[in-house]
């Protein structure tokens, strides 16, 4: 339409694309993928159990520096100035939550290679032997990183939810709740992607973290659903901006891409599954592979309904 | 800081003629394909036959406690001495987040230098040289007034205390100091 003011194209609402919806999820599967695998080591070394060669952090090993190093990648591209992103690792404002996420992914990304590397411990040496020094250390000190990397991706997980949620003027983005089903679908999407990596490359035999991965999948989805709750009841009572986003997910297309992706491949299917799928199927390949790519098409389809659909509607 | 530069627009005065729209243009180098300055003719409101427009000027509000200036990762968006809100070309990776932050969409990405771009109160070229911003000395209804309202006999200071004034978006605390004189004409929604 042609205006006497001119055109409104710059004025579109919607700024960051699905570029950044990818950067999110991706972010968000591999602080989730380590979170689950640090957590389930500690709960076999708790119970004096075995943590060596265990498929599942075999596949956040590799998730986990893979994951984030994609999500980087996407990031600087999307930059109007890819080329000078070094700035941002030189200059921090504190007051912007991206400084903060800066911060933390300069600890976390090295991190996670030291984690992966001494999973993987005998194929680095193989290729690398004069890693061997460094190795032992990292070895000695695997405690402590373990600890470390853990916060850290609590960290990762919960500021990519920050980032969105200090956008004042949009209703959806800007709540407390975001940050947490940031965090709890980062967990969904992280355990989901480890049974599905280790499934597909390292399992050999039907195995028992597999189960154990499971069992925490009920509370992680619980509270996803429980934060998408308090979302959208939360938006009711926030005066008439907030109230005309709950169109959000009633008309247009994010509306289906939200009950669709979001809550039905995302929460039901794989809620169901674990429930009423017969015993002899629940660890065949096939079963493990389509119900974990169900939940990580779930936690994409979340990712974008957040990042469009959010900054669809402006106070 | 020293100076509060505030800019007031009268929107009983304003014609939407967009004089100032077309001065800021020229006065900036402003790219073809995006703006600056708007002023949006908006409505009908009222019912028939007591119809009016609203005129409604879509400008960076240079916000005391700006959402822009805040969110930037790398301080590139900052607030000058004088209080105007500024843009460090050389600090800015262009990762959006100040567009995508401000409330009032006022942020464009100049297609030339890749950086953000927004009204800066012509601060380099016609308030260093001891002038008004383009649009306010071009405007033809005097609906634009421009000064330091820290200056107590300022003109903008005398029209703020004397007349109803509104800023917009409030609630959202960016305090901006682009400040409107309403229209003094009523109405319901019919
Ligand atoms: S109006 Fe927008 S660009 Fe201008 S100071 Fe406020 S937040 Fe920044
Ligand atoms: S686009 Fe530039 S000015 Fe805006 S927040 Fe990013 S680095 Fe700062």
């Amino acid at each position: 339409m042609n205006n006497i003011w001119g055109s409104m194209e710059q004025y579109d609402p919607v700024v960051w694309n699905w570029i950044i919806a990818v950067y999110l999820f991706m972010a968000g599967l591999s602080a989730g993928s380590m979170l689950v695998a640090i957590g389930l080591k500690w709960y076999k070394q708790s119970r004096g159990l075995p943590t060596e060669g265990l498929p599942v952090i075999k596949a956040a090993a590799v998730i986990g520096p893979v994951a984030i190093c994609l999500g980087m990648a996407l990031l600087v591209l999307d930059l109007t100035k890819p080329f000078e992103f070094y700035h941002i690792l030189l200059n921090y404002n504190l007051t912007s939550v991206m400084a903060w996420g800066v911060i933390a992914l300069l600890v976390y990304i090295p991190l996670v290679f030291v984690f992966a590397a001494l999973v993987f411990e005998k194929q680095v040496l193989h290729f690398a032997p004069w890693l061997a020094g460094v190795l032992k250390v990292c070895r000695q000190l695997e405690g402590s990183l373990n600890k470390l990397i853990f916060a850290l991706a609590l960290g990762v997980g919960v500021y990519t939810g920050f980032l969105l949620s200090a956008m004042i003027s949009y209703p959806i983005l800007n709540t407390a709740v975001l940050p947490a089903l940031f965090l709890a679908s980062a967990m969904s999407v992280g355990s989901a992607g480890n049974i599905l990596v280790a499934t597909l490359f390292f399992s050999k035999k039907e195995s028992d973290c597999i189960e154990q991965v499971h069992r925490i999948e009920y509370p992680v989805a619980f509270n996803e659903a429980l934060c998408l709750v308090l979302l959208f009841v939360g938006l009711n009572f926030s005066g008439p901006a907030a109230q005309a986003a709950t169109a959000a997910i009633t008309t247009g297309a994010w509306a289906s891409v939200f009950w669709i992706g979001v809550v039905g491949l995302g929460l039901v299917v794989p809620v169901l599954a674990s429930t009423l799928a017969p015993k002899a199927w629940r660890h065949t390949k096939g079963f493990l592979i389509t119900v974990s790519c169900s939940t990580i098409l779930g936690v994409l389809a979340l990712r974008h309904f957040v990042v469009y659909a959010g900054q669809s509607y402006i106070s | 800081m020293t100076k509060r530069y505030v800019l007031v627009h009268d929107e009983n005065k304003c014609i939407g003629c967009q004089a100032c729209n077309v001065a800021c243009r020229s006065e900036n180098n402003v790219p073809e394909s995006v703006t600056r300055l708007q002023v949006r003719i908006e409505g009908p409101y009222g019912n028939f036959p007591h119809l009016h427009f609203k005129y409604n000027r879509v400008s960076c509000e240079q916000c005391e406690n700006a959402p822009c200036v805040k969110v930037c990762p790398t301080g590139a968006a900052y607030v000058n001495d004088d209080g105007i809100v500024s843009i460090n070309e050389g600090k800015c990776v262009g990762c959006l987040y100040c567009v995508a932050a401000c409330p009032y969409k006022v942020r464009f990405i100049n297609p030339e230098t890749r950086v953000p771009d927004k009204c800066d109160f012509c601060k380099e070229s016609r308030l260093a040289r001891g002038e008004e911003p383009a649009c306010v000395s071009v405007c033809p209804t005097d609906a634009l007034t421009f000064g330091d309202a820290n200056d107590l006999n300022s003109e903008v200071r005398k029209l703020l205390d004397t007349k109803q004034n509104y800023q917009q978006k409030v609630n959202l605390g960016t305090e901006p100091r682009v400040y409107r004189i309403p229209s003094r004409r009523g109405g319901i929604k019919a």
